[in-house]
This record gives C-alpha cells, sequence and structure tokens, in this order.
C-alpha cells in the first residue's frame, strides 16, 4: 500500500478514519497536558493514575451492569482522581517519598482492580466480556462518539489553558511566588491535575494502561528539547503527539498483526530520541561538535600564546624560529599549525615560523584577555 | 487444606520475602518506581529468549529478562545524566518503550503460543502447583518455589554478606565512597538483584504483585519504624501476612489470587497509614492541630502582653479583632487557664505571673531564634512537648 492511496483510505474508510482522528486528537491533548505533567516533575504520574483508574472502570461496570464507555470513564476518572490525591496525601502528610506513594498506589489500585475483574468474571453477565481492553488498549474498538467526546475534552481543555494561561504558567516555575500574589493556589493545582487525568482516562481505551504514561511524556519531553518558552513547548508537543497518533495508525495499519498503542508509543520514542540527539542548543550531537570545537580553540590558543612568548624576547615580532622549536611543546601539532596560517596568525617559511603582526596582536589580547578574567 | 493450597501459600510467602528485601532499599533509596519499570521492561528479553530457545521454562529466559532489567537501569541513568529531562521523565520513557517492543514481538512472531501479554503481567498464581520440577523422574515440589527460593536464598546471603555496605551506601553514599566500598557496585548489585527477583517471581504471581510486594510492605514498615533491622523484619512480616490472607479472601471470593494479596497490602497499608503511633494520618492532623492550638494561643498571649487598655483584653475582641471562631477561641482561653497562664475578671483577660513570664521567654525565643531557648521552655511548660 502506498502512502496515497493509505490518505484516500483514511478519507473513505470508516474504521481507518476514526482511529486516525481519534489517535490524533489524544495524542494533541495528551501532549499539551503532559510538557505540565514533566515540567512539574509528575512524569511518572501518569503511570500512577492509569493504573489507577482500573478499580474505577470495574467498579462502575459493577454498578450499572452496563459496558457504556461514558460510565466506565466517569469510574476511571473518579478512582483516578482518588489515587492521586492519596499520592498527594502520603507525600505531603507522610515522610515516604513520591516515587515510593506512586509506586504504591499504582501497584495496589491495579491489584484491586484486577481482584473486581476476575470478580465480575464469575458473575452470571455475559456483558463483562471485552472490560479487559481497557488493560492493554485497543484502538480498533473506538467509535465516531468516542472521538467526538474526545475533541469536546480537547476543545474545553484548551479553552481552559487559555483562560488561566498566566496562572498555569505562574505556577509552574514560581508556586510560593504565584501563592502571594494572591493566586488560588490549590484551585488551579486542582484543575491542571483534573485534566491530566481526564486525559490519562480518555486515552486508556487506545493505548491502555502501560502505554498511557508514555504517552504523556514522550511528546513533552521531546518538545522540551527545542525551546525554552512554554507555550512553543506546549504547541510543539501537542503537535509531536498528534504525528505519533498519525505516523502509528498508519504503520499499524499498513501491517497484520500490529497493534496499534505500542506502535504509537514507540513512533513518540523515536521523536524523543530525534530530538535527544539534534536538537540545536541541548542535543547531544551538537552539545558533543561544540565540546570537540572547544577543544579545539583551546589548542590553538594554547599554540598561539607560546608563540607569542617566544616573539616577544624578540625586537622584531616577526622573527623567524625554527619548527623544531615547538616540538617540546603538548598544544603544538601540524594541523593546529596550518590552521594558524590559515588564520592569517602565523607565515611559515621551510622549516621556519614567524608570527604575523595580526597573530601578535591577537596572541596579546588573549593574554591581557585572560589575565584580566583571572583577576 | 489441601497440598496445593499449602504449595500456593508457601510459594507466595517465599516471593513477598524475597521482595520485601531488595524493596525495602528500594524504597529508603527513593527507587521504588525502578520496580515498576524493570516489570514491565523485561517483557521483550523474555520474547527473545523464547525465541531463541523455543521453550518456555528455558533458564537463558530468565538470563535474558533480568539482563534487560539491567539495561532499563542503565538506559535510565544515562538519560538521566544527560540532563535532558529531569530524572523522573527518564524512568517514564524507558520503559513503555521497552514494553512496547515486548508487545510488538509478541504479536508478530509468538501470537499462537502460551506467550501472551496479560499471562505475563498478571501471572497465574493458582496455576503455579501445577507446574513441577522433576529431577530423575522424581516430583521435588512446584518449579516455581524452586526458582524463587534459590533467588531469596541467594538475596538473603548477599544481605548478610553485604548488610553493613548496603546500610551505608543507602544512608551515606559519600561516606561509603570514603570507606573505600563503591556505591556504584552496592547500586548495581541491588539493581541485579531486583532485576532477578522480579523476573523469577513474576512468572508465578505476575507483575503487577511482584511490584506490589516490593513497595508496599516496605513502606508500610517504613511508617512504623525508622531503624533499617526492624524495617526489614516489619517489612518481610506484611509481605507473608498479605500472601496468606490475601490467598483465603482469593479462596472466598473465587478472584484472582495476585489480586487479593494486592488488596491485602493495600488495606494493611491503609491501616497502618491511618493508625501508625506517630507518623500515621491522625497522629499527624493531631500534632497539626495541637500545634495550630499552640501558635495561637502564644499569639494570643503576646497580644495580651502588648496590650494594657481594658477593651483590647476583653473576651469578645477575641473573635471581633483577632478574627477567630469561637470554638478556636474558646480552646485557646481554656487551654491557657488551665495552665494557669491567664486569669479572667469581669471577662477581662490579663496575663498572670506564669504567663508573663511564658511570654517573655516566648519573645526572647522569637527574637534569638536559638534552640536552646526553647529547649528551656519545653521544661517549664507542657506546651510545645512532642
Amino acid at each position: 500500500m502506498d502512502i496515497t492511496e493509505y490518505i484516500k483510505l483514511v478519507f473513505t474508510d470508516y474504521t481507518l478514519r476514526t482511529i486516525t482522528l481519534g489517535t490524533a486528537i489524544l495524542g494533541a491533548v495528551t501532549g499539551m497536558l503532559g510538557s505540565f505533567a514533566v515540567l512539574r516533575k509528575q512524569s511518572l504520574l501518569g503511570d500512577a493514575i492509569s493504573h489507577a483508574a482500573l478499580p474505577g472502570i470495574a467498579i462502575a461496570f459493577l454498578i450499572t451492569g452496563a459496558k457504556d464507555s461514558n460510565t466506565l470513564l466517569i469510574g476511571a476518572m473518579v478512582s483516578g482522581l482518588i489515587g492521586t490525591f492519596w499520592i498527594r496525601g502520603i507525600v505531603t502528610k507522610t515522610h515516604l517519598k513520591s516515587d515510593t506513594a506512586l509506586g504504591l498506589i499504582l501497584s495496589l489500585f491495579f491489584g484491586f482492580g484486577m481482584l473486581l475483574l476476575t470478580f465480575i468474571q464469575k458473575q452470571p453477565n455475559a456483558n463483562q466480556a471485552g472490560l479487559d481492553k481497557y488493560l492493554f488498549g485497543q484502538a480498533a474498538t473506538l467509535v465516531e462518539s468516542d472521538v467526538w467526546l474526545m475533541a469536546i475534552v480537547t476543545g474545553i481543555c484548551l479553552l481552559v489553558m487559555l483562560t488561566f494561561w498566566k496562572e498555569f504558567k505562574i505556577l509552574l516555575f514560581d508556586a510560593d511566588y504565584t501563592k502571594t500574589l494572591g493566586f488560588n493556589t490549590k484551585f488551579i493545582d486542582i484543575l491542571i491535575t483534573s485534566f491530566i487525568v481526564l486525559a490519562i482516562v480518555l486515552g486508556l481505551q487506545t493505548v491502555g494502561v502501560v502505554l498511557m504514561s508514555a504517552m504523556l511524556l514522550a511528546p513533552a519531553a521531546a518538545a522540551r528539547q527545542w525551546t525554552n518558552s512554554l507555550s512553543v513547548m506546549v504547541l510543539l508537543a501537542a503537535i509531536f503527539g498528534a504525528f505519533s497518533g498519525v505516523f502509528g495508525t498508519a504503520i499499524s495499519a499498513s501491517q497484520n498483526n500490529l497493534s496499534t498503542g505500542p506502535v504509537i508509543v514507540l513512533v513518540a520514542a523515536v521523536f524523543v530520541v530525534i530530538s535527544f540527539l539534534f536538537s540545536p542548543s541541548r542535543g547531544l550531537l551538537f552539545k558533543q561538535v561544540r565540546f570537540i570545537k572547544n577543544r579545539r580553540d583551546l589548542q590553538l590558543h594554547k599554540t598561539l600564546t607560546f608563540m607569542h612568548h617566544i616573539a616577544e624576547t624578540h625586537e622584531d615580532i616577526s622573527h623567524p624560529h625554527a619548527i623544531k622549536l615547538l616540538n617540546n611543546f603538548q598544544g603544538y601539532t601540524k594541523t593546529t599549525l596550518q590552521k594558524l596560517v590559515d588564520k592569517d596568525y602565523v607565515e611559515l617559511h621551510g622549516n621556519m615560523w614567524s608570527l604575523t603582526k595580526t597573530g601578535f596582536e591577537t596572541a596579546a589580547n588573549l593574554y591581557t584577555k585572560q589575565s584580566t578574567e583571572d583577576e | 487444606m489441601s497440598s496445593a493450597q499449602i504449595e500456593i501459600q508457601l510459594i507466595a510467602s517465599v516471593v513477598a520475602v524475597a521482595c520485601a528485601i531488595p524493596g525495602t532499599f528500594l524504597v529508603l533509596r527513593k527507587m521504588a518506581m525502578i520496580s515498576d519499570a524493570i516489570s514491565h521492561s523485561i517483557l521483550p528479553g523474555i520474547v527473545v529468549g523464547f525465541f531463541i530457545t523455543q521453550d518456555l521454562n528455558s533458564p537463558l529466559l530468565i538470563l535474558l529478562a533480568a539482563f534487560t532489567g539491567i539495561i532499563t537501569v542503565v538506559l535510565v541513568e544515562y538519560i538521566q545524566k544527560t540532563g535532558l529531562v529531569k530524572e523522573d521523565t527518564a524512568i517514564g520513557l524507558v520503559f513503555p518503550a521497552l514494553f512496547s517492543i515486548g508487545v510488538i514481538l509478541i504479536a508478530k512472531n509468538a501470537n499462537d503460543v502460551h506467550l501472551d501479554v496479560d499471562a505475563v503481567l498478571l501471572g497465574e498464581l493458582a496455576f503455579a502447583p501445577f507446574d513441577r520440577l522433576l529431577i530423575a523422574g522424581t516430583d521435588v515440589g512446584p518449579k516455581s518455589l524452586w526458582v524463587v527460593g534459590t533467588i531469596l536464598l541467594i538475596t538473603i546471603t548477599l544481605l548478610i554478606l553485604f548488610f553493613k555496605e548496603l546500610k551505608v551506601s543507602t544512608f551515606d553514599k559519600g561516606l561509603a565512597a570514603s570507606l573505600g566500598f563503591s556505591p556504584a557496585i552496592i547500586h548495581y548489585g541491588l539493581m541485579s538483584v531486583s532485576s532477578v527477583t522480579t523476573v523469577g517471581a513474576f512468572d508465578a504471581v505476575g507483575a503487577i504483585l511482584v511490584v506490589a510486594l516490593m513497595i508496599a510492605p516496605a513502606a508500610t514498615a517504613y511508617l512504623l519504624t525508622t531503624d533499617l533491622k526492624k524495617m526489614l523484619t516489619l517489612a518481610i512480616g506484611f509481605g507473608i501476612f498479605s500472601a496468606i490472607l490475601g490467598y483465603w479472601m482469593a479462596h472466598w471470593l473465587d478472584a484472582s489470587i495476585a489480586g487479593s494479596i494486592t488488596t491485602v497490602l493495600g488495606l494493611v497499608f491503609l491501616l497502618v497509614y491511618l493508625f501508625a503511633p506517630s507518623k500515621g494520618i491522625i497522629a499527624v492532623m493531631y500534632r497539626e492541630k495541637q500545634q495550630r492550638t499552640e501558635v495561637s494561643l502564644l499569639t494570643f498571649l503576646l497580644h495580651l502582653k502588648n496590650h494594657d487598655e481594658i477593651e483590647e483584653r476583653h473576651v469578645n475582641h477575641l473573635n471581633e479583632h483577632i478574627n477567630w471562631q469561637k470554638v478556636r477561641s474558646k480552646t485557646v482561653l481554656d487551654l491557657a487557664q488551665k495552665n494557669n497562664l491567664i486569669h479572667i475578671e469581669n471577662k477581662v483577660v490579663s496575663l498572670t505571673k506564669k504567663g508573663d513570664e511564658f511570654t517573655s521567654k516566648a519573645i526572647d525565643y522569637i527574637i534569638t531564634n536559638e534552640d536552646a531557648q526553647i529547649e528551656d521552655m519545653k521544661d517549664d511548660f507542657f506546651l510545645f512537648r512532642g
């Protein structure tokens, strides 16, 4: 299947269109909210919430006895929120650290959810089949109404974010200051957290419990590498998330037996790897390049300074010296010498070198600059 | 009780002990989430091992899975070191990616074998006794009991051998390094033990219960003691207790054993979280309330000392001026009166001699902010105790 054919199919095929749209919207909203989670050092909160949602789904089913996805989502949302606030309670009221609290709530809630699910499976109700799709997610089960729900939630989320943008931003970077300014930090905090929980719960059905946390983190972590501005980061994360959804769906649709969730996560991971390596200001590649360049400059300057010291002893700064003189000096190599010639600092005549006027001045300045910096 | 029931409880208890020991150190080292990460990211190791051997019982699977666990730790640390993202983000990026690879490998190649994702994640303890270990044709017991038992034996040996090193490097990395034992070796040793334990145990009880058994007993114990040896003992105790009670709860409810053991772990934690003598929520809230009252009392006494005017010292003034609610002002007044710090005449409050002395000392403390001052106050007055 080539690309144009695939694109045509996206517009004509109901299932493919629904899944593509759904994963794209999901990626966008998780990327957007994930930026806040990542910056607030709550990266693993997503993992904990997505596990903590399970007992809520089970209890909602036990109460209503129906597999209506909206009811189940509300159940998931409620237990996700309980989990989140319990985590916060553990961290603030006891000396247990946040990682312990997260791991604890994550495993305990999930285990309790499993207990309920197995309990439900024993019930004489044929309706329960497919509840465990929430564990691993099945994008194929998305229907148009799910996509509409996601779109509406994303819309509300966007609206709230724009309204409270200033508050969100200031809370992220200086919570204490926000409090002194008179903002209700608790309210803003609960607002952000609730939306994060909501986004995760929305994604459970599509990519499943384990992979939902990656959806929240990966686009944001990738976006963080390209910018220092919050608004750009949120936008980029939304774009990365949406593209992960679209590409992931496309790849998994093009082959048999390829579940959508994991592929989306891997596409998002590719975005992260690319960002880690190639982002201009923070990326590992350019960092290494800068590192090597700095070391070369240092070598060059060392040679130049050494030559300057020799030249200083003569009245004529361009007095030629033998290259042999440099042999005892560590910074000297053939290439650095050639570089200095290229920069017109040094002239080479056979086995003899001499400083040019610019070379002498640069070296002298280098020296004064260093000594002033030392002071 | 049938022999299968005894065996299940035995396996669950052995797993609980094997998990509680490394779990205690993970909790103390603020690395609890790494156990969750390992439990998910070993999946590709198992799958690749299965592709190589085509045998779900091969020891190579366990080796490869444990190796994947260590790779996870190394990757997480590498990403942390680059400084591109904060520490916890590194964990959250690594394990879902590895887990995804595992899921895709299974879906693409091994769909028709017993290896499926929910079995790996959830496990089924009820089946563990059916998988017997045969030596020269004789049945020597369930295989998982041998596997986890061996791991437990190794863990205990390592714990006894390196207890001092573990202890020092957990609480003071710098000291450990200066005493000559490398924190890195201890760190990777602990990670390897955690990884091997996770792998050995999840086959029997599932990944989620492994995480719960590592973190929950240790966290519960940590709320009750700060002594390392006591914490280890308590954690082991909570683990065994939950394993056995959880088994009977599952038996009674006819539900997943792993799920009910986790639920019991959760209930035990909840109880301790609420009622632990000094670190439980109720104790903490009571203490906070008392501290608030003490602060109010002090504010009130300072107010009295600063004002000689009658109207400023009227009882009703508490409600109007200082803006305290009735209940609170009554609590403060009662407390002050009970300790002979004030006396009330015609609804006008004034400091007694003792109250005056106390307030002067308090001002002294506030101004100098020296701990020695408050130590004296603790001796003189019942307040500020605890």
